[in-house]
């Protein structure tokens, strides 16, 4: 799993949550893993997989985390098992920072294939029509440097809050820019939250 | 089932109970399996006092993965030290199917304990090692 994820990326908004469910429910229901949080002080996740390749398998994540961080950890973990590294009797593990990796190797192939399906170049249908759409260039070259990101986030977040503050919501929904902000907003959160994915971006 | 070294298993049994009587051992083993395995009272006093080598209610090698597991909640329960539920955990699991079976398992922890750090999250992975290999 990834090496990079932080607990910077907060609040989250409920759309966030909502995304987090609906991956959640992508994993148990077509990747064969459940999901559950718990206090983990010594790790992130880690995913235990059965004495069977068709067994289901146990996903543990950190009650701490996030929802931008889970749907990462979500989508790292469909990538691990996409690539079948999810192998009968044996544990993948998302260690904490400064742990040392001997999987790392691993972890960084999933990643590559979690870049592609974020960015909307691979992945199977039915996960893709979860994820945002791909952004316009310009946000995805915001998203490469932290500052730049930082500030990108601040600013949707902004706008969210203005948003709210609004009386006729029903006028600015009838608008196109606003559900373009919002899955920009999605997409920030999880970017900042797991900044690899921003990596991407730079060779687009 | 057959268990290869029932003096050890039997040490291995009382540590990781740590002095909790061994009706409480059944109801917790009960409890955590949800009732997968369902040692009676009788088994599992012979069992740990190292007196059968034939493991009623352990007919597979499931069950000896499940009561593995379960085995070394309880000694995390107890407050046991992560050397001490290990050590013990790997007693009872070579104990009932042998070395080469339990090596398998084993080694999904000896790989996985480092990268775990603490007595909690230990915890946490044999719960849900305990959940996968419950029956479906």
């Amino acid at each position: 799993m990834a090496t990079e994820v932080t607990l910077a990326a907060r609040p989250d908004s409920a759309t966030l949550h909502l995304l987090e469910e609906r991956l959640r429910e992508y994993l148990e229901d077509r990747v064969g893993v459940r999901t559950r949080a718990a206090d983990l002080r010594g790790a992130r996740a880690f995913l235990v997989s059965g004495a069977r390749p068709d067994d289901p398998k146990g996903l543990v994540v950190d009650r701490a985390s996030s929802h931008a961080e889970r749907v990462y950890l979500y989508l790292h973990v469909a990538a691990h098992v996409a690539l079948r590294h999810d192998v009968p009797v044996m544990t993948i593990v998302e260690p904490r920072p400064g742990t040392p990796d001997p999987d790392a190797e691993l972890h960084e192939r999933a990643e590559s294939v979690v870049r592609q399906v974020w960015w909307g170049r691979a992945g199977e249908r039915e996960l893709r029509a979860l994820l945002p759409r791909p952004l316009a260039r310009p946000l995805r070259l915001a998203l490469r440097l932290p500052l730049t990101r930082g500030l990108l986030r601040l600013a949707l977040l902004g706008l969210r809050r203005a948003y709210y503050g609004v009386g006729p919501r029903a006028v600015l929904d009838r608008i196109g820019l606003t559900r373009a902000f919002r899955e920009a907003l999605w997409v920030t959160s999880v970017v900042c939250a797991a900044p690899q994915l921003a990596r991407e971006a730079r060779r687009t | 089932m057959r268990i290869r070294d029932p003096e050890r298993v039997s040490a291995a049994i009382r540590s990781l109970g740590r002095g909790r009587s061994l009706d409480a051992l059944v109801d917790r083993l009960y409890d955590l399996t949800e009732g997968a395995v369902s040692l009676d009272r009788a088994t599992l006093h012979r069992i740990a006092r190292g007196r059968t080598r034939v493991a009623r209610a352990i007919d597979t090698p499931e069950d000896c993965v499940r009561l593995y597991f379960a085995l070394m909640i309880l000694g995390c329960d107890q407050d046991l030290d992560i050397a001490t539920v290990v050590e013990e955990g790997r007693a009872v699991l070579a104990g009932f199917i042998g070395e080469p079976l339990a090596t398998l398992i084993f080694a999904d922890l000896e790989r996985t304990l480092p990268k775990l750090g603490d007595v909690r999250t230990l915890r946490e992975y044999l719960e849900e090692g305990l959940r996968v290999w419950l029956p479906k």
